[in-house]
């Protein structure tokens, strides 16, 4: 245990936001020498955005960040790295293109440079030596791409670690999320070297993996609603008490529009059954009935996006059957999907939603141009006639319908989504995080919008930004881990799951 | 390798491709697309596109002939011409730069622009003429030889030497790899995207420049067509050597083979009294199987 | 809030249109005889072969594509006329459009079935058409008899006092027009150019859109080839390799983006006057026609700096 104990990070009372949504609130921790943190937190809770403040890809609106005690601000990756902080990605950071020895010094190369030319020589070895600090037995020659993902977590550990020759006073490592594509015998492995290398830095460690978290750390911060709601000493810790903390707020029912959720009805618009894609996700069986709302819960790497993807027409699947009105069906794109009266409101509306240099008037009829064609031409008057109505019905607030989307607010923005699939005549919509970036009130709009559509008949599954949502939007939640369903929950008007039942499942 | 199999199958076809003087034919053709191929290299490896070959070139041929011993005026600059013109092929070259990084104009756009403005300046210096080169240190690139093999050749193989080094052996030529293989993970580990970008592009324009001097000395003169139809080639071996359009795949001695590659193939067609006409259409198709065949390992969003 | 974002669009909007007004009356202040019924209707007339060619490399470049065959297109399609004229007659205009659209739609398949990049899928297409026109001329330059030039009358002859390629100019310009602002592929071609993801996914066959464009492109140059060869009385496999770069330039000097979906066939149209008010206007003020490609690379680069979207394109490759 270090005598020194002044933290080698401190982060005072940071504050974040974003449009629409105030990620971090007065937000506190310390990271001290030698030491493993831990940090959790529900989807949204402000983990990452903590995370990229650290890291200086984002920059705090308030608060204060001291280095060694001393004030400091951190205003790039590049500065971060010079102050002593590393970061082992989630997603792969090194270039497949490149050796092993190339990419621990990439960007650093001059202490290895003479007169203009790289000595190869000097720079392999010392990439070997920072390969010993890990104890990792690969040759830096190899290309990145030739190695596992196993492989080349430590190597970007090893990347990291070659900050201690640089900076200043104590190094730390952010590990994000650094076990989900690892096997279970690799963990192991990962685990061990951080313990051996806690002499040289002090790690922060965000996962999902509850368990893993208080096997590696010393302490474990737990986050909720972008602020810090508890700091435990990781041996005081389970992973039930954990649970607790992560959720819990009470659901208003109104909030949700919970009085206005009608029974299902009894026709089946959708069929999975022991649907797989890949790695992602595997076994998958749900029905989906008129006017049901399906809830997928899940974390990062619990295929529940990949899943979503693939009822939407992006990735089609590669075992098991999918069937659409009882018929049996592939979609390898989306057009098929859309051709089957399928909706996706996607995660990045302002890509993958809209066309934010056209109109509102164009993306709304933009899936279904075909009933608006007579003898090859599009009849501009029945096509203003179309926007017109579908803008009035669902309230969107715009100058007028040849408004260019890109001026619209990101609840109208949405709303001109939806207006485009219900124009298409879709029967059933995929959401994936639809109230993302949404105040309040355009959040409200949403719910209302889908009691109003699910009560009408249409069917929709939705993958949401937060637990609490799904479960007080759907009429039944599947709770899906590590590429499988883990629980299936009834959320049925009036009975609905609390957060802390559904968690234990999730993570 | 493919090259090898070609030169079997044509030396089967007819033997006269096995001829010294043959091989010495092959080497002059392949000179100055080699050249031109090296710089075109580095951008494409960078993961954009240079369509200033031609510009760069004219103008570089025209102004040699200009300034060194020649039929129209009485400059003699002799080497100091050639020092000249590369530079000039470097200004452009930086000037691309600029342009595409700040301006953001996109690459193949940029050069498109440069294409045009190096061949409009030639023309209007020169007009339908042609200058006549009467340097002999000039003209001795094409006509004097050593070990056999003109003087040309042995520049453009000296070419490819120092462009080797730039690509295995400086920083510079790592990040054009790192650029091509994940811009924005480069840019994470502190390098300047756009000085590499804006260094490529010049050193592509005076390796484009020393093209243009082997031109000049292989035709003898310099005039505003001395381009023409360059840019294909230069592509076409490129491409066909295995460099990857979408970067970060390839490299100079890929470069290398794809230019015998296609000088063989070339020279092949020409044993067979196959009409070079035809061997233009004959080289689009071997771009489009080339690029269809190499596997490119990410997925691009195609424009 | 939404109004004031519009500001610099509404700039983008005007300027072609402005400059050229500008452009013409500079013209003719320096030289007054410019400013004569008679030079502005040549004017025109030397303007509908360009327009044409543009016309057709809109509907690629409004996708986000871009299209470098179309000169070797034209001037394969001249050949094929002084070939065929006094064999099939007017069939050999036909004959020569259908092989422009054979060709677009190999050079669409190539570039979306086999992923090549448009410009170098384009650039090889261009090569193979080259050849090709080499080949059937046997590389030389053909001249058309008398029967031949019979046939092209409708190109040669006038109208109302008008030339007759001016109404062919405005034929094609209200034949594409319709197709680029009133017909699905259009709409759906601005969808792609602005917004390729959001197309994609509200069910827009990419793809098939992609090719069609591809196919217009070729075809119209075919035409504009076609044209060519009436005015020029002849075909050959370079008659219209000068012409890509002032296409292109028409095409991005109009205010059509480079990087797709902000665009029309009118803004083609002034850009390709704007083209030829230089092109005709320097040789008035007695400039090196020869310099003039300096002017047109120099207002290329300029046009697609200020009419660019920067907000639109993270990473300038």
């Amino acid at each position: 245990m270090s005598a020194d104990t002044t933290a080698a990070i401190s982060m005072v009372g940071i504050g974040k936001r974003f449009p629409g949504v105030h990620a971090l609130k007065n937000v506190s921790i310390e990271i001290k020498p030698g030491e493993v943190v831990g940090l959790i937190g529900e989807n949204g809770a402000g983990k990452s955005t903590l995370m990229k403040i650290l890291s200086g890809v984002y920059q705090p609106d308030s608060g204060q960040i001291l280095i060694a005690g001393e004030e400091n601000r951190i205003e790039s990756a590049a500065d971060a790295n010079h102050k002593g902080i590393g970061m082992v990605f989630q997603e792969q950071s090194l270039l497949p293109n490149l050796t092993i020895g190339e990419n621990i010094y990439l960007g650093n190369e001059r202490q290895f440079t003479k007169f203009g030319l790289v000595q190869w020589r000097a720079l392999y070895d010392a990439a070997a030596r920072q390969l010993e600090k890990v104890k990792v037995d690969i040759d830096p020659r190899m290309r990145a791409d030739a190695l596992s993902f196993a492989a080349r977590q430590m190597v970007e550990l090893a990347k990291a670690l070659t900050l201690e020759e640089h900076a200043a006073g104590h190094l730390v490592i952010l590990l994000d999320e650094p076990t989900s594509v690892l096997e279970r015998a690799e963990i192991d492995i990962l685990f061990n070297r951080v313990r051996a290398l806690k002499s040289r830095a002090s790690f922060v460690f965000v996962s999902h993996r509850l368990d893993e978290v208080l096997q590696l750390s010393d302490r474990v911060y737990v986050m909720k609603d972008g602020e810090v709601v508890a700091e435990l000493a990781a041996a005081d810790a389970d992973v039930g008490m954990l649970h607790r903390l992560m959720v819990g707020r009470t659901q208003q029912a109104d909030y949700y529009y919970e009085p206005l959720q009608m029974p299902v009805q009894d026709a089946i618009l959708l069929e999975a059954d022991q649907l797989a894609c890949g790695a992602a996700y595997r076994n998958v069986s749900f029905k989906l009935r008129a006017g049901e709302v399906l809830g997928i819960a899940g974390v990062i790497g619990s295929g529940r996006e990949e899943l979503t993807r693939t009822l939407a027409g992006f990735a089609p699947h590669t075992a098991g059957t999918l069937k659409i009105a009882s018929r049996e069906v592939r979609l390898e794109t989306p057009a098929e999907a859309v051709d089957l009266g399928i909706g996706y409101i996607p995660r990045e509306r302002r890509v993958e939603g809209l066309v934010l240099f056209l109109s509102v008037s164009a993306n709304i009829t933009l899936a279904d141009l075909a009933s608006l064609t007579r003898f090859g031409l599009i009849d501009a008057r029945k096509e203003r006639g179309v926007a017109t109505d579908w803008t009035a019905r669902l309230k969107v607030r715009t100058p007028n319908i040849n408004t260019l989307c890109l001026g619209l607010s990101g609840g109208n923005q949405q709303k001109v989504v939806l207006a485009k699939w219900l124009n298409a005549k879709a029967r059933i919509l995929v959401l994936d995080h639809p109230t993302r970036g949404l105040d309040v009130g355009a959040k409200e709009e949403v719910y209302e919008l889908v009691r109003r559509l699910t009560g009408a008949g249409l069917s929709i599954v939705l993958t949401s930004d937060t637990l609490e949502e799904t479960i007080g939007l759907s009429h039944s939640v599947l709770v899906m881990r590590d590429g499988e369903i883990t629980h299936r929950a009834d959320a049925a008007r009036g009975a609905k799951p609390q957060q802390i039942d559904l968690i234990g499942h999730m993570v | 390798m493919v090259l090898v199999l070609l030169c079997l199958i044509i030396a089967v076809i007819n033997h006269n491709f096995l001829s010294f003087g043959n091989f010495v034919r092959i080497s002059q053709d392949a000179a100055i697309p080699l050249v031109l191929g090296l710089g075109e290299t580095f951008i494409i490896l960078m993961g954009s596109i240079d369509l200033s070959v031609e510009g760069i070139l004219t103008l570089a041929a025209v102004i040699l002939s200009m300034t060194v011993l020649n039929g129209l005026n009485d400059n003699n600059l002799g080497l100091l011409a050639v020092l000249l013109v590369l530079v000039v092929g470097g200004v452009v070259g930086f000037a691309n730069g600029i342009v595409h990084v700040r301006l953001k104009v996109p690459s193949f756009m940029a050069t498109l622009g440069s294409w045009f403005i190096g061949v409009g300046i030639a023309n209007a210096l020169l007009g339908g003429m042609a200058i006549r080169i009467n340097d002999p240190l000039i003209r001795g690139l094409a006509i004097r030889r050593a070990l056999g093999l003109p003087w040309g050749v042995w520049s453009a193989l000296a070419c490819l030497a120092v462009a080797f080094v730039i690509q295995n052996h400086t920083r510079l030529g790592r990040y054009i790899y790192a650029l091509g293989g994940g811009e924005e993970l480069a840019a994470l580990s502190g390098i300047s995207v756009s000085w590499v970008r804006i260094a490529t592009f010049t050193l592509a324009g005076v390796f484009y420049a020393m093209g243009g001097v082997l031109a000049a000395a292989q035709l003898g003169l310099g005039n505003a067509q001395i381009g023409n139809g360059r840019l294909f080639t230069t592509v076409t071996a490129v491409v066909v050597g295995g460099t990857s359009l979408s970067g970060g795949e390839g490299g100079v001695l890929q470069t290398f083979v794809g230019v015998l590659i296609v000088s063989v193939l070339s020279n092949g067609m020409v044993l067979m009294g196959v009409p070079p006409s035809v061997q233009i259409g004959l080289q689009g198709l071997m771009i489009i199987g080339a690029v269809a065949l190499s596997i490119d390992r990410k997925v691009r969003v195609v424009k | 809030m939404a109004v004031k974002a519009l500001r610099p669009e509404d700039i983008r909007k005007w300027l072609p249109l402005a400059t050229l007004a500008v452009l013409i009356l500079l013209v003719g202040i320096a030289q007054p005889s410019f400013l004569q019924p008679g030079t502005l209707i040549e004017l025109a007339s030397d303007t509908a072969v360009l327009f044409i060619l543009a016309t057709g490399v809109t509907f690629v470049i409004m996708l986000g594509g871009i299209d470098l065959s179309i000169q070797s297109m034209a001037s394969l399609a001249s050949v094929i006329v002084a070939l065929t004229i006094t064999r099939l007659g007017y069939g050999s205009f036909l004959l020569a459009i259908v092989i422009g659209a054979i060709a677009g739609f190999l050079s669409g398949i190539v570039h979306v079935r086999l992923k090549i990049p448009s410009f170098i899928a384009t650039l090889a297409m261009g090569g193979v058409l080259f050849s090709a026109a080499l080949v059937i001329s046997k590389e030389r330059s053909i001249t058309l008899d008398e029967t031949g030039r019979a046939y092209q009358a409708w190109i040669t002859s006038q109208a109302f006092g008008l030339p007759n390629v001016i109404f062919i100019g405005l034929l094609v310009l209200a034949a594409a027009h319709v197709v680029q602002a009133h017909t699905r592929f259009g709409r759906y071609s601005a969808a792609i150019g602005a917004g390729e993801p959001a197309a994609y996914a509200s069910g827009v066959k990419v793809g098939r859109q992609k090719i069609f464009a591809f196919v217009l492109s070729a075809a119209f140059a075919a035409v504009a080839g076609v044209v060519l060869a009436g005015r020029l009385a002849s075909g050959s496999p370079t008659l219209a390799a000068e012409l890509l770069l002032p296409s292109i330039a028409a095409v991005v000097v109009g205010g059509t983006a480079i990087t797709g979906g902000v665009g029309s066939i009118w803004r083609t149209l002034v850009g390709a006057l704007i083209i030829s008010v230089v092109r005709i206007g320097m040789t008035f003020l007695g400039v090196n026609i020869f310099a003039q490609n300096i002017v047109f690379g120099a207002v290329l680069i300029g046009a697609v700096a200020i009419t660019i979207d920067r907000t639109k394109i993270p990473i300038v490759k």
